[in-house]
């Protein structure tokens, strides 16, 4: 142990030998391993996203109503106090069709052009219901067979499929994180393997002076753990970048996706991806070390 | 030291090289190892170096045995040995100094206590003027000294020196016993193997295996 400590500069120096010794498959094993780590921090990434919306959306019970022209505001108010008794039902209000278009207009910002080619309003006067999101099915049943409802819209389907986009992404992501292991932990035992091979005579000569395993096999240790690191510094850059990019053209273009905080993606990034290659360049260099082992 | 009872060894190819050793060298003994080339003078070396175990008998090296031992005694062991290889095997692409450093690094000492000791024993073979030489660049003679040096700096209760004095004149190789020599005290034991037995033939104070076709016969004088 003791040893091991005094000689930390000789194992950092032997590590930049070993690096230099073969530096241009280094710096490819660098640049691959980075891009693997990045292919997982997007799918990561896209999952967190979509779980979010997941969430948000959830939270959103919401249905509208849309009833029938024919009816007096007399029946209206009728119909409000029917919905307003319906079990599951927290609370409701009417919007009329001018604040249906004055809530797109905000959605479409810059786009809202477009709802002046129109005439006359088109949009139509709706109510918004709010209801307990776990009996959400059959309170939108009974909805649909109150009299002078016309049309329940409700966002179930479009929940549906962005859980079931979610889950697909969360599979891919499990794949991912198989693939970039397995990937990474190659790549770099075969560099291991690479660099003790151009090693061999020395590390022979180590063993007959009686060096312990540690002692030659540490430097290539550090080496493994030092270039996945930084394929992941390279991949946790290029995710920054990405996210606020995405963030600056997206928040634009679609401004009512719910999208989690960009601080908390980035944090995520930079927190995992390098912890993941930490990791990823122990088990890859030990892998790759075994090769020393056979005989004393 | 070394204790050696009904020792042989074979080699895979099933050449016989060593046959029936029996050897009880103690510490401090100066020992000269003869015979002629393939006679088993390097596989006993590595014998007593735990590179080539024991096909029958026993063999036990500083009081452990070198057959049926883990790797780790085995290492154990060998950082108690200084050896001169007889290709020396120096570490191709580093200095003189550098290569008697890593002979030390694994041994416990401070970096400062390892460049300290590496730089004497460099002193001592007459080689502190190429400290800093590449050894691919030394002469076959200084390419000897630095593995002397290796071998000595690690302060080992054991130097093992294969053949230290092939390839050089007269002189030279006077100069390489002599210093071989001098490391030899009651703590540590010094072996060497050599063709040259006219050089050896005057030592008083030793003791002379010969070997011939794997078998020994030991004398000792003084
Ligand atoms: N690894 C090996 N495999 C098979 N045979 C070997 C091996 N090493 C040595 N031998 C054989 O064992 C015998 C003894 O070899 P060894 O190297 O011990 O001789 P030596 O006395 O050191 O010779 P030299 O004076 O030339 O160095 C020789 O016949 C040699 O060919
Ligand atoms: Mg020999």
């Amino acid at each position: 142990m003791r040893s091991f400590l005094f000689n930390m500069g000789y194992f950092i120096k032997e590590s930049g030998r070993i690096i230099r010794l073969n530096l241009l498959s280094n710096i490819f094993s660098v640049i691959g391993t980075g891009l693997i780590l990045l292919l997982l921090g997007i799918i990561v990434t896209g999952t967190s996203v979509g779980n979010r919306l997941v969430v948000m959306l959830n939270e959103e019970a919401e249905v509208n109503a849309y009833f029938s022209k024919e009816l007096t505001s007399e029946e209206v108010e009728q119909l409000i106090e029917k919905i307003t008794n319906l079990d599951g039902v927290r609370a409701l209000r009417i919007v009329d069709e001018d604040e249906a278009k004055a809530s797109m207009q905000e959605i479409l910002g810059e786009e809202a052009k477009i709802l002046e080619l129109f005439d006359d309003n088109p949009f139509e006067a709706f109510i918004e219901i709010r209801i307990d999101i776990e009996v959400m099915n059959s309170v939108i049943e009974e909805l649909r067979g109150v009299d002078g409802i016309e049309y329940v819209r409700d966002n179930q389907e479009i929940l549906e499929k962005i859980k079931d986009i979610t889950y697909a992404l969360e599979i891919l992501g499990y794949l991912m994180i198989a693939a970039v292991g397995i990937t990474t932990v190659i790549i770099l035992s075969h560099m291991i393997r690479q660099g003790i091979y151009n090693n061999k005579e020395q590390i022979n000569t180590l063993k007959l002076l009686g060096s312990p395993g540690i002692f030659i096999g540490f430097p290539y240790i550090l080496t493994g753990v030092f270039l996945t690191l930084l394929g992941g510094i390279i991949a946790v850059i290029a995710m920054v970048l990405l996210i606020n990019g995405a963030y600056n053209s997206l928040g634009a273009t679609i401004p009512f996706i719910p999208l989690p905080p960009k601080d908390e993606l980035i944090t995520n990034m930079v927190l995992w991806l390098p912890v993941l290659s930490l990791i990823l360049g122990f088990f890859g260099s030990l892998f790759g070390l075994s090769s020393i082992g056979e005989k004393s | 030291m070394i204790i050696a009872n009904n020792l042989s060894l074979v080699y895979p190819d099933k050449t016989q090289a060593l046959i029936d050793v029996d050897l009880n060298i103690k510490a401090g003994e100066l020992v000269y190892i003869t015979g002629p080339s393939g006679s088993g003078k390097t596989s006993l070396l590595k014998l007593f170096m735990g590179i080539e175990y024991p096909s029958t008998g026993s063999l036990s090296v500083m009081g452990k045995p070198i057959k049926n031992n883990s790797k780790g005694n085995i290492r154990k062991i060998r950082r108690n040995i200084g050896p001169v290889f007889q290709e020396f095997k120096l570490i191709k692409g580093r200095t003189s100094l550098e290569n008697v450093m890593i002979g030390m690094r694994f041994l416990g000492l401070t970096p400062k206590c390892i460049k300290k000791e590496a730089n004497e024993a460099l002193e001592k073979v007459g080689l502190g003027h190429k400290k800093l030489s590449k050894v691919e660049h030394l002469s076959w003679g200084e390419t000897q000294r630095v593995a002397i040096a290796r071998a000595v700096a690690r302060k080992p209760s054991l130097i093992l020196a294969d053949e230290p004095t092939g390839n050089l004149d007269y002189d030279n190789a006077i100069n390489i016993l002599g210093l071989l020599k001098s490391f030899r005290n009651e703590n540590t034991t010094v072996i060497i193997t050599t063709h040259a037995t006219h050089l050896i033939m005057e030592e008083q104070n030793a003791t002379f295996i010969s070997v011939d076709g794997g078998r020994i016969r030991i004398e000792r004088k003084g």
